[in-house]
Parts: C-alpha cells; structure tokens; sequence
C-alpha cells in the first residue's frame, strides 16, 4: 500500500516537475554560492601575496623618509569567509570582507565599501537559503494542499473510508511520502553542496542541516493544519499561498520598513564630516594644541616633545590623523550603537516568524550576519591601533625603513569562532512544528467522531 | 459585441464579486499595506532632510577655512550626498542597495558609502514594502484570487450554457467579464495613484517632469493590471474546473515574479564576473603607475614633462618658471589618473549592465520585469539614474582639484614645495566661489532611453493579452 503510494505521487506532474524544480535551482544555487567563495578566496590570497610586495616596493622609494612611507602604507584585515557562506550569502556581499588600511585616520577608511552591482542585490542572491526559505515551502504548498481534498473531489475519499482501518492513518502514510521526497531533495542538495563546496563536516554544518530540516518540517504542520480543515482545494492553496507570502515576503518587509524607519543612521554621514574636520582643521591651528591632546592619549610619547610651530613635521603630521578618530568618535559610537539596535530589533521580532528566525539563524551559522561584521570593525579598530602604536616611535624617532622587520606584516586575520546555541536556533521552530501538528490531529480527531 | 450586453455582464460580475465577504477582507488589507506603504515611503524620503543637512554641514566646513594653500585645499576636499527623486516614495528601487555619500578630494575616486544595506540586517533582503511593490507584486494574485472563478465556475454550475443559450455570444462574456474585473482592479489601484498625487503635491517643489513620470507610472501600472485581467480571464476559459484555473495563475504567479527574476539577475551575474573593490584598484594603480609617478622626485616621465616645460618657457630652473610648477605637475597627473580611472569605471558599469541585461530582455517574456524596470525609472530609483549620481559627483571632483590645482600655478610662487603654513597661501574668498554639489537628476527623456525594452514589453504584452482572449473565445467549451 505504502509502496504503491510512493508510486502514485512520483506519477504525478506536480511531483516531477516540481522536485526538477527544486534540484537544478539547487545545483544553480551551489554553483553561485561556489563563485562567491572562490572570490572571497581571490581576494583573500591576491592581499596576501600583494601586501608584501607592496610594503617592499615603498620600502625602496621611501626608506629614507618613514613618516612619507607610512603615508604611502596600507595593511588588510581579512575577515575569515566560513565555506558555509557559500550556502547563505547574507550581508557578506554588502559588507567586504578585506579592508586594507594606513595608519591615518581610520574613520575615512573603515566603512568604504565594496564594489557591487546594486541591481543584483536588489533582486537578491540566489543562494541555498533562498531555496530552502522560499522553495521548498512553495513545494510543500504544491504537494500537499490537495492531499485530503483531491480524494473527496475525485470521489476516491468513499473509498478510502471503506478500505483504509484509519483515515488518520491514510493522510499521515500520504503525507508522510511528501515528506520523505522532499527531505531526500534537501539531503541530495546538502550532500552536493558539502561535496562541491568542500565544506568540513561540523558542528556549524549539523546545525545548518537541521535547522533547514525543521523549517520544513514546520512548514509540513502547518499544511497539514490547513489540510485538517476540511475545506475545499481551492481555498487550501490560497490560504497556504497567503500564509506563505506573509511570512516570506510581507512580514519580513514590514518590519524591515519599521526597524529603518524607527533607527536611521544620520551618524554615518556626521562621522564622516567630522573625521575630516577633525583632522584637517589642524593644519591652520596652533601645534602645541594638537600635540597636547594627542599626548593627553598617548602619554607615553610624550618625550618627543613639541615640535616648531614653523614647517612641516610628521609627529604633529600623525597626531593630526589621530585627532580625526578622536573628534569623530563620539558619532561614530553613535552610529554603531543604532545599527546594534537595528539588529536587536530584528532578532526580536524574528523569533516570532520561522521565515526570518531560520535566515538569521542560517546567517549566524554562516557567520555573514551584520553583527558578524561589526565584529569585525571592532578588531579593525584594534588592529589599527597596535599597527599605530607600534610605528608610532619609530617614526617619532625617524628610524630607517629598512630597519623595520617587514615580515610581520601579513594580513590581519579576524575569525570569529562562536558557539552555536542549539536551543535558541531549535526551540522556536519545533514549538511551532508541535503547535500546528497538534492542532492538526485533534482537527482530524474531532473528524472521525463526526463519522 | 454589444455595448449593453458587455455592460450587463460586466455589472453582473461585479456584483457576484461583492456578494462574497473575501472582497472587503481583501479591500481592508490592501488599504492598512497602502497606508503603511506611504508612510514608510514619506520617512524614507524625508532622509533627504539629513542628507540635506550634512550637505549644508560639509559646505559651511569648507567655506570656514582660513586663507591656505590651494593643494591643503583640495585634499581638504568635500562631500556629494546622494538626494531621493521626489517620486522615490512611490517606488524604492535600488536606492537601498545604492551608497549616498561620497569624499571627493583631489587624487583619488573614493567609494559611494553608508548605503541603506551596510547598516541592515538580512531583514532587507527578504524585500521592501513599497506602493509600487504591492502594485507589481500582491495586486496580481488578487486580480487572480477574484478572477480565476469567472467562466470556469459559471461552466462547472452550468450557468454558462444558459447564458450562451439566451444568446450572449462567447466574445462577448470574456470581454464582459474582463472589463468587470478590470473595474475591480482599478478599485484597488486608484487609491495608490491618488496617494501618490496627493503626496505629491504637498511636497511642494515639484515640477512637470514629476508630473510627467507620475502620469506616466498611472499609465503603465493601469496596462499592466489590464494585461492581468485578460490573462486571469483567459485561463478561467481554457481550464477544466476553476480549481485548475487557480493552480495555473498561481503558478504563473510564483514563476513570474518570484523565481525568473531573481534567478535571471542570479544567472546574469554570474556569468559576467565584476572585479573586487580591491582588483579594480589594483588594476587602475598598475596602469598610472606605468605613466609615472608625480610624487617620485625620479620619474622618467615627469622628469621629460618637466625638461619639455622648462624648453618652451626657455628657463633653467622650475623656479624661474612664471606658474607654481608643483601646481601644473599635480594638474597634469589629475587628468591622467582620471582618465585612466573613467576608462575603468565605464568598463565596470559595461560590465554591470551586462549583469543586468539577462533579466531586463527576459522583460519580454515576463510583464513584471518590464513593470518592475519601468517604475523604478521612472521614480528616479534605477541603476541609470545612480550612475548618472556618482558619474556628477566625478565631475565636480575632477573639477574641484583641478581649480585647486589652477590656483596654486596662479597665486603660489614658482619654486613652492610644501603645502604647509600660512605662508604660500590664497585668499580664503576663493573657497566660497568654487560653487557647491548639487545634484541634477536625469530628466525622463533621459531615463528613459534605457528602457525601450520594457515599454516594448508592455506593448507586446497588451497584444498578446488581448489575443489570448480572442482565441478562447473562438475556442472555448461551454461545458
């Protein structure tokens, strides 16, 4: 019975032009996610191999004069891009992940960005997680909306009634088929995506795996919810497609418009005048000033003294570049406090919706969320910092520049290795998976008294 | 056909449709989206008042400064943001995706920054809500929900066989039907464009170009609701039963709008790789440095531009040149840096384009597309209409160092190296007759010479809409 069931469905159109579907944009979706990560890899190792032979090429030129081949400088940070990002792009094409560096003022240089066609990213990335976001429950929309009410229009239920032991049974066996092709197209893609994208079987990859797995599972309860309503064909496909255009589309974008409505970001643009104020103004006011207030600071440079308020000089030439981080920092701390609360805002409302709780879930995982980005900024700033400190004297002191040991310099590295919190990403879902299958068998219950 | 019968059937579809309490579930929905669409529409635009703001901010910095060297000057520098087009609330287009300030300063390109989406959750990519989303998107699945019974129902209860049998010819029940539903659709439509008019309006500074585009968005939205209508129409006739009318508009519907144009702007991309940030820089680096080096005391080439300067002048020595020789070197090395990084930028935009361009021919084949490119320019919110932004904030760029650049070979003396003091300096009055940014937005000739595949589209789809309906109302069964 079972056997010829499976038999049944795999006949049908929608089944085969729907699991065709969902492959081949699948295998699309891992060749896309594959070209973003061999690019993020291209960039990776192109610093890599330039930074040294950068930082040489200055050297020759400017050894003479370290203040002038410190202008010159620059350092990247890489972000580390986890194999799973190929899985969720996420903010990671907005958000570049190599920022190379001088040691001037780094308000100027942290937030430029990457270069991207807007276009594409209005449209969005057709990564894995769109597949599973919005694919699979469209399938499962497809698949199983007419599950009970195909049998009653066809006049096939009589039957089922007479035959079966339980009808219960019947549309559990019927959907339980769905689920299995659906769960067997999820698997066939992950094990592709694991193989082509060489991702390592671990912790984050089981997480991501089972979080896609009980997303559609949760979008099953709820179609059989709607199935044990015992309406017609017609109005299970709408509401299903409705529930679905909510959750995927309508609710996510409202609260999208509320979050940039509620916080924008009027700092950003603030920081950016006041970084070059800050800096620039001190070209016409008094250099003991300036010398003061970086000392104030950095009190431990303070024996260099104070240079003439006559010519040009590079420890007043860098305490300016310092003065600009300084004056802006205050908008900058601004700035970055509204887009936390803009991500709060988010992961608040989004527990409550299974569409965007799993995107920020597979995000997290991924690591291409905004706060993994924020992160990031923050060890730029630390890394800028050292990188200062440790030029500093050696500039203030005008040592050669063929005295610096250069073989340090390799690319910052900032990875960020975080716990994955099984029950936060998990219980959301299987609640509601609970919910709606609950609801469903006492609906089916309350049924079979009826008979 | 008949006028009075058309007439008559199209009342008659009215009316079944307002019997049911699903129209004014569905009403009540689409007006909250409507509201909520505005206002998020109306505080989007009102960032302008920000960006207007700064721009002041930026100026009143730049003119504050004392007398200076025209080169502290043009690294000094100031900023271009990016303002909405008065029609942006109607439909948001890329601009969430688009930067919206940018440093121009002598030397250098710098990045368009601080773009809607580097301060935004994933949230933003699941979509906005705007009117011109709902119009595009959500209108047509209603269109659908309360067309999709309109003949299949009628032939499933027989009541269809009674109406062709009183003598109502079959051309005639379509187009009835169509306009019936049309109506309906433009009851749901309207209160968008009289929003946006009103809207419109209190914004105060618009001129006919706005009005124009916004005239020409109603157009487009009202065909495109038509084309809708026949299409819903047409399946209702060719399909077996009305719940195989439903499935079909609904999957033309996910197919249509929510998988073709994502994976076609997925796919053009893909095949026409962009350089990085970092590569395109590279590769501008590589090609300047071939040219030389301004900065380096030694460089061949400006070593044979200096001794060239010096014949013609007929003098020994940069300093007994009548110009500020440092001023004309930088002059020199401006125009070539920008020439070279124009060269590139233009082949990215290609480049770009060529992204774009899978899924703007696929236009053809799908009326959303051409709706969707359409009404993001004709809101001023396209790719087009960036571009045209960050290629006038270029200019002034250029414009601005170049000034600079002419005000130091003027007013500083021959031999002057260092840019530092208040020594070799220009008066400070000239800071202020070096005019602001402002920003000019294409007008709507101009925006719209990139679209002639879209309003092509809109035109071909009108077409074949109308065909669909004439060949099943040859070839329709009544049972």
């Amino acid at each position: 019975m079972y056997k010829y069931m499976f038999k049944q469905f795999l006949r049908t159109n929608t089944c085969k032009l729907g699991l065709f579907l969902v492959l081949i944009l699948g295998v699309i979706s891992i060749s896309i996610g594959k070209q973003f990560l061999k690019g993020q890899e291209r960039i990776g190792s192109h610093v890599t191999e330039k930074q040294l032979e950068h930082i040489q090429r200055n050297v020759e030129l400017h050894s003479e004069d370290i203040g002038l081949l410190l202008y010159y400088l620059k350092f990247a940070v890489i972000s580390e891009v986890s194999p799973l990002a190929a899985l969720s792009i996420g903010q990671k094409d907005v958000n570049p992940s190599v920022q190379s560096v001088s040691i001037l003022t780094l308000e100027g240089q942290k937030y430029d960005s990457d270069l991207v066609n807007p276009t594409k990213l209005l449209f969005g990335n057709l990564d894995l997680s769109f597949i599973l976001l919005y694919v699979f429950p469209l399938l499962i929309i497809a698949f199983t909306f007419s599950l009970k009410s195909e049998e009653e229009e066809t006049g096939t239920w009589r039957l089922v009634r007479i035959m079966s032991k339980s009808r219960l049974q019947f549309l559990l066996a019927k959907l339980s088929v769905r689920v299995i092709l659906l769960l067997l197209a999820m698997c066939i893609l992950f094990v592709l995506a694991g193989l082509i994208l060489s991702i390592p079987f671990g912790m984050a990859f089981l997480a991501f795996f089972v979080t896609g797995l009980l997303y559609i599972l949760f979008w099953f309860s709820l179609s059989f919810w709607i199935i044990s309503l015992k309406r017609n064909s017609s109005f299970n496909a709408l509401a299903l497609l409705s529930i679905w255009l909510t959750l995927v589309v309508l609710l996510p974008a409202t609260i999208n418009n509320f979050v940039v409505t509620k916080y924008p970001v009027p700092e950003a643009f603030t920081t950016n005048i006041k970084q070059r104020d800050g800096y620039h103004q001190k070209w016409d006011t008094n250099k003991r000033e300036t010398m003061e207030k970086f000392y104030a600071r950095y009190p431990q440079f303070e024996s260099y003294g104070y240079p003439p308020e006559e010519g040009f000089n590079w420890l007043w030439y860098y305490a300016m570049q310092y003065l600009g981080d300084e004056e802006s920092s205050k908008e900058s701390e601004m700035m970055r406090t509204k887009i936390l609360q803009r991500e709060q805002m988010s992961r608040k409302w989004g527990q409550f919706i299974p569409s965007i709780h799993t995107q920020l879930a597979f995000n997290d995982l991924a690591n291409t969320s905004l706060s993994n980005h924020m992160y990031y900024l923050q060890y730029l700033n630390d890394f800028h910092e050292q990188t200062r400190l440790y030029f500093y004297p050696k500039i203030f002191s005008n040592v050669n520049g063929k005295e610096v040991d250069w073989s340090q310099f390799t690319p910052g590295y900032f990875s960020l290795s975080s716990k994955v919190n099984f029950r936060q990403i998990f219980l959301p879902l299987i609640i509601l998976i609970l919910i709606f299958f609950g609801l469903s068998l006492l609906n089916m219950r309350r049924e079979s008294r009826v008979y | 056909m008949r006028k009075d019968i058309l007439l008559l059937i199209a009342g008659q579809f009215w009316k079944n449709v307002f019997k049911s309490k699903a129209i004014y579930l569905l009403m009540g929905i689409v007006v909250i989206l409507l509201i909520y669409a505005a206002f998020s529409g109306m505080s989007y635009h009102d960032q302008n008042h920000f960006r207007e703001d700064h721009q002041k901010m930026a100026r009143e910095s730049w003119e504050a400064n004392p007398d200076k060297h025209p080169h502290r000057m043009a690294h000094f520098g100031t900023f271009a943001f990016r303002l909405k087009h008065p029609l942006s609330f109607f439909d948001f287009g890329i601009e969430s995706f688009t930067g919206n300030a940018v440093f121009l300063e002598a030397h250098k390109q710098n990045m368009v920054n601080f773009s809607e989406a580097s301060f935004s959750t994933s949230l933003l990519r699941f979509g906005e809500l705007s009117m011109a989303m709902i119009l595009s998107t959500i209108l047509p699945l209603i269109i659908f929900f309360i067309g999709y019974r309109a003949i299949a129902a009628e032939r499933e209860n027989g009541t269809l066989k009674v109406l062709l049998t009183q003598g109502a010819k079959w051309n005639e029940i379509l187009v009835g039907k169509s306009i019936g539903l049309w109506g309906i659709a433009l009851l749901f439509t309207l209160p968008f464009f009289i929003t946006t008019f009103i809207m419109l309006l209190i914004e105060g500074h618009t001129g006919t170009d706005e009005w124009m585009r916004l005239g020409l968005i109603t157009t487009v939205y009202l065909t495109y609701t038509f084309i809708i209508c026949l299409i819903t129409i047409s399946v209702s006739a060719a399909s077996h039963s009305s719940k195989n009318a439903l499935v079909i508009l609904l999957g033309l519907w996910l197919l249509m709008i929510i998988l073709l144009p994502r994976t076609s702007q997925a796919l053009g991309a893909y095949f026409y790789e962009t350089p990085t940030k970092l590569e395109f820089r590279a590769a501008i680096e590589e090609e300047v440095i071939q040219y030389g080096d301004s900065h380096d005391p030694n460089d061949p080439h400006f070593n044979h531009l200096r001794d060239s300067v010096l014949k013609v002048h007929n003098v020994n020595s940069v300093t007994e040149l009548p110009f500020n020789y440092s001023g004309f070197v930088m002059s020199q090395g401006e125009k070539i840096s920008t020439e070279i990084y124009n060269r590139h930028f233009n082949d990215l935009l290609d480049q770009y384009r060529r992204q774009n361009m899978l899924s703007r021919t696929l236009a053809l084949i799908n009326p959303y597309l051409a709706i969707k490119n359409l009404s993001m320019t004709l809101s001023g919110t396209d790719f087009e209409t960036y571009v045209d932004f960050q290629k006038q904030a270029e200019d002034y760029r250029y414009n601005l160092a170049q000034t600079m650049n002419d005000l130091q070979m003027k007013y500083i003396s021959a031999g002057v190296n260092s840019s530092e003091g208040k020594l070799n300096v220009v008066d400070r009055s000239e800071w202020k007759s070096f005019p602001d940014f402002k920003f000019n937005p294409i007008t709507i000739g101009a925006a719209l010479r990139y679209e002639f595949i879209s309003i092509f589209s809109v035109i071909l789809w009108l077409g074949i809409s109308v065909l669909f309906l004439r060949y099943f109302s040859k070839n329709a069964k009544a049972i």
